[in-house]
């Protein structure tokens, strides 16, 4: 082993980890403003990617262009997720955090079934684009155009999402997240600002969905390989914190590769939730988290 | 509930024995219902919903009665069940083995509590969640248990001791009613009790609690050694029955949400709950997989996704409350 | 006031919306006139289930060649116009979903046997399924015919209604050391050095375990010994590892999602093995060759089907087009398969005159079908005592020219393999 090797792991961890930051970060998002673990969010992700796909298909889009498009998808499916499913959970007087969880927890069962009856059970691919098979050479290090692409996406929409929280919509956003009953004296639209910020929160992962479409396999349970990461992506770098969610990704990515590399690949996943738990004893609130 | 430490009212206490009763008899009732039922797909039926009953009824003294949402059950469940396969393949008979998965689920779920009991909400939720996982994939690798191939318990003839029998269901029916009615009893008994008091007053507010002298610790733990011993007898059964574990059957995260969706359903923190919550639950995904599954379409999963959200949405406070209701209702006409 | 649908009745009435979807599939399933029922049960929702899904249609396909009449196909019960001495009886296949889970394979079996009164259960794809299949199967005493599931321990637990037409993977991993040598041999370009890499399930484990019994036989040495996670994000550091070890021989043991993002992994590297040696299941199926394209070029699989035998098996292009009508996709080594697996049970009901099920069993015990009988490049179809066919005889298929041809054994091989081990 050479530390080209080493180069190689460390470069690989760091684009998938960027994208473990940005599917983790629309989580991260929607529970910071809410107080809600959307346990669909992987089913989210799975929709953005196959209609990354028939885009594709059907138009002939490569996955870069469709990015925008999707995400804009992305954004208005949450809102009406909000509207006609998330705003009555929240209303919800009794047994409020179980309902919330079952809640997304059914939906998530919902759209697998769904998805399986609109696209088949059978593993997509999208068979050509613009960044296929090609590679970028960085001194000894290969990086996989698609996945570069993917990692750079993830870059520039959290620049975008750090932007949109600095503007008035994101200190009304911080505004509601503080304290929700005493903005409707503001006049902030309390429903509104949710439902946006619930928006959001799917918007990230419908860009995630695209940048991941062009290199990953899509089927109806593909959700499931990312969502449990996307938990401990939160959780580790702190419900609600966007910068917490940047770092854990990173982080999770670069622990997961090498556990796979230098020792078992088939443990790798028990590296990042050693990470976690280690993380946890030290800090309870995760790395970027407000004590609670 | 005004005061955690207040005596009950004897009208209270008189509800409480009225529920004792008819939980008893509802139980009498299956008994004698599950006698008469000769079908097997039927008594599989009966069986799978009895013990879901009974796990969920476990998960619900920690998750409904203590507040604590677990989401990692699977965890003592798989215990449980791997303990009894690796007793009866060393030919320990398994009415003693089942015990004794009791017990490790219960000191498994104290272990696990410990440090995860610092944590609150959504982040205890995540926590057992991926404890869970991390064992999960512990056992996928460990070639001591079998690895990802899983356990198998070839057919060594009848046996009452061993709880093994060639077609006949009625006795592992009898062992889940006595499993499913047993943890009830148990939830029944702790509920008027000091310890079920307690357990309210942490989940509906853990500061005052404490400041009214409940350990709020050590009444976790309590709650968690119960529901982790009850999870992991569960997962004895479950292994008694199919003969066959592996990774994937017995702990997956997707059974820590089976285990706790029946109490969710019928009623989170009640004693009729998890029973018609198992009642309901388990036919229906059954039914749909059976008669709809077939046709490869998904249509059962939506089905099934539709109900727990329809659920969920129209009536949280679980499919118990209707029926309060209908009582009341019959009450005041 | 105004009346406003409540909670309760919106509840309400999706329960009865759900009702109704079941009544109706019901109803549906009644309208079949009730003939020779056989049960089948494989994963047809969730994961695997785009494994099962072909599985039942190469099984309605076999079905339909046995019940329908048509110009005949020149194999057994190839005629058509349903079973001979059964009075042209037809066979009706009921379908069960597995879910892929032991527990609801094992309920569905016990369903289709007693309230579908099944005569026998074909099954499962995966051993998990199969491991709790055959074990009820065995306690009702009705036959359990495994189709597909590749896991030697399955048929060495002393069940006596257990019968696998299919190789198991000692006879599967046999043909690729076969080849091996065969191939050394011939250009004098011995492989050197075998690199393993496996999923972290019941199918990795059996099929790195034979691997790594011969391998050792054959004093290869493994430079590399890779047990992975099934469904990971990515395998690029596991592709690294293998890149690092450069083996000639890279033997992968993966399902159709793992398959796609190894092969891509391995490309983005720059990485490309001299010889990838398959164990089927991932790299033979369509969607792995639609998905890489020109990157499945040259990769070699075990398989116990080879399309490309049509000189040696003529009734391959009549079956290939009747399920491609219904899928869309050639046969391959698993829909081969399990199309087998009906057309020698229904031989077995055929030939025992009766559904009965130890007259069943005797015929089953007593099969003896040539090879050239069926669609399989096999020598034939006769049971061991354990339940095994011991004449599926597997070959080795490569990637040329996008699509899998015959390379091994010479008998059966359609095209010269290409080797670039040692070049």
């Amino acid at each position: 082993m050479s530390a080209a090797d080493l180069a190689q792991v460390a470069a690989s961890g760091l684009l998938i980890g960027l994208l473990y930051a940005l599917i983790a970060a629309g989580l991260s998002l929607i529970f910071g403003l809410m107080d809600v673990v959307n346990f669909a969010h992987g089913e989210l992700l799975m929709l953005a990617m196959y209609a990354t796909f028939l885009l594709n298909r059907a138009a002939g889009l490569d996955p870069l262009l469709a990015t925008p498009l999707i995400a804009l998808f992305l954004f208005a499916l949450g809102l009406v997720l909000y509207r006609g499913l998330m705003a009555r959970a929240l209303t919800v007087t009794v047994n409020r955090g179980m309902v919330q969880i079952f809640i997304t927890f059914g939906l998530a069962i919902f759209l697998r079934g769904a998805a399986q009856f609109a696209f088949g059970a059978e593993f997509r691919s999208i068979p050509k684009s613009w960044l296929a098979n090609e590679s970028a050479r960085l001194g000894p290090v290969i990086l996989p155009w698609p996945q570069l692409a993917a990692g750079l996406i993830a870059f520039l929409a959290f620049l975008l999402l750090f932007l949109v929280l600095r503007s008035e919509f994101g200190r009304a956003l911080e505004a509601t997240r503080e304290d929700r009953e005493a903005v409707a004296l503001i006049g902030i639209d309390r429903e509104r600002i949710f439902a946006l910020g619930f928006g959001l929160g799917t918007g990230a992962v419908g860009i995630a969905g695209a940048a991941l479409a062009a290199f990953y396999y899509i089927s109806p349970d593909v959700g499931a390989n990312f969502a449990l990461i996307a938990y401990v992506t939160v959780a580790l770098g702190g419900f609600g914190s966007l910068a917490g969610a940047l770092l854990a990704g990173i982080l999770i990515g670069e622990v997961e590769a090498f556990t796979a590399f230098l020792l078992t690949p088939s443990l790798k996943q028990l590296g990042m939730f050693a990470l976690y738990v280690a993380v946890l004893a030290l800090r309870p609130q995760g790395l970027f988290g407000a004590r609670q | 509930m005004s005061h955690p430490h207040a005596l009950p009212a004897p009208s209270l206490l008189l509800a409480h024995r009225r529920r004792g009763l008819a939980l008893a008899g509802f139980f009498l009732l299956l008994l004698l219902g599950g006698a008469g039922v000769s079908d097997p797909y039927t008594a599989n039926l009966l069986i799978i919903a009895l013990l879901f009953a009974g796990l969920a009824q476990s998960w619900n003294l920690l998750g409904g009665f203590c507040g604590q949402i677990s989401l990692g059950h699977a965890l003592y469940f798989g215990l449980g069940a791997y303990l009894t396969t690796l007793a009866r393949l060393d030919h320990i008979p398994t009415l003693a083995a089942l015990p004794a998965a009791a017990l490790v689920g219960g000191a498994a779920a104290v272990l696990i509590g410990l440090p995860v009991f610092r944590l609150t909400g959504h982040h205890y939720a995540i926590a057992t969640l991926v404890i869970a996982e991390a064992v999960y994939l512990l056992f996928l690798n460990w070639d001591w248990v079998g690895a990802a191939s899983g356990l198998f318990v070839s057919y060594q003839g009848e046996s009452w001791l061993d709880l093994s029998f060639r077609t006949s269901k009625f006795p592992y029916l009898l062992a889940m009613l006595l499993y499913a009615g047993g943890i009830t009893a148990l939830a029944w008994a702790l509920s008027a009790a000091r310890l079920g008091y307690d357990w309210r007053a942490v989940r509906d507010d853990p500061a005052a609690a404490a400041s009214l002298g409940v350990g709020v610790h050590q009444v976790k733990l309590l709650a968690a050694l119960l529901s982790g011993a009850g999870t992991a007898l569960g997962g004895g059964l479950y292994a008694a029955y199919v003969n066959y574990v592996d990774p994937d059957s017995v702990m997956a995260s997707r059974l820590s949400i089976e285990i706790a969706l029946p109490a969710v359903m019928g009623g989170v923190g009640t004693l009729w709950g998890p029973l018609i919550g198992a009642a309901v639950e388990v036919p229906v995904s059954e039914f749909s997989r059976s008669y709809m599954g077939g046709s490869g379409q998904g249509f059962d999963l939506m089905v099934y996704g539709g109900l727990i959200m329809a659920i969920a949405l129209f009536r949280p406070e679980g499919l118990a409350s209707l029926l309060a209701g209908l009582r009341r209702r019959g009450r005041t006409a | 006031m105004r009346w406003r649908p409540g909670g309760r009745v919106r509840f309400f009435a999706a329960l009865v919306l759900s009702g109704f979807l079941l009544a109706q599939s019901m109803a549906a399933r009644a309208a079949d006139a009730p003939d020779i029922p056989i049960g089948a049960v494989f994963p047809l929702t969730g994961n695997g289930s785009e494994v099962g899904l072909d599985a039942k249609a190469a099984l309605e396909t076999e079905a339909e060649i046995i019940n329908t009449p048509h110009p005949p196909i020149p194999m057994l019960l190839g005629a058509g116009g349903g079973l001979p001495h059964l009075g042209g009886a037809k066979v009706r296949l009921i379908f069960a979903d597995s879910q892929n889970d032991p527990q609801k394979a094992r309920a569905e079996a016990e369903r289709l046997i007693t309230q579908e009164h099944v005569v026998a259960i074909i099954g499962s794809y995966t051993s998990a399924t199969a491991a709790t299949i055959s074990q009820v199967a065995d306690r009702y005493e009705i036959p359990y015919i495994s189709s597909d599931n590749s896991s030697p321990s399955l048929s060495a637990r002393g069940l006596k209604w257990f019968f696998r037409t299919s190789p198991h993977d000692v006879m599967f991993t046999q043909a690729m050391f076969d080849f091996f040598d065969w191939i050394g041999k011939k250009t004098g370009r011995p492989p050197k050095s075998l690199a393993l890499i496996y999923e972290d399930s019941i199918f990795g484990a059996d099929s790195s375990r034979v691997q790594k019994e011969m391998a050792a036989a054959a004093h290869l040495p493994i430079v590399a010994d890779i047990r992975y996670r099934a469904n990971s994000p990515s395998l690029s550091a596991e592709a690294e590892r293998l890149r690092a070890a450069h083996a000639d021989v890279l033997m992968p043991s993966s399902y159709t999602n793992d398959a796609i993002l190894l092969m891509r992994a391995m490309h983005e590297l720059g990485y490309q093995p001299p010889a990838i040696m398959a164990q089927d299941a991932g790299f033979v199926q369509k969607a792995f060759l639609d998905a890489v394209g020109p990157l499945a070029e040259g990769v070699m699989s075990r398989s116990a089907f080879a399309l490309d035998a049509v000189a040696a098996r003529p009734a391959i292009p009549a079956v290939n087009q009747r399920y491609r009508a219904r899928s869309g996709k050639d046969l391959n080594d698993l829909t081969g398969r399990e199309l087998t697996a009906l057309q020698v049970l229904a031989d077995a009901i055929d030939r025992a005159g009766s559904t009965d099920h130890e007259k069943l069993r005797a015929a089953l015990r007593a099969t003896d079908i040539d090879g050239k009988q069926t669609i399989m490049p096999w020598q034939g179809v006769r049971f061991d005592e354990t339940g095994q066919n011991v004449e599926a005889t597997p070959v080795i298929q490569q990637v040329i020219g996008g699509a899998y041809v015959t390379v091994f054994p010479p008998e059966v091989a359609t095209h010269a393999p290409l080797w670039h081990v040692g070049e």
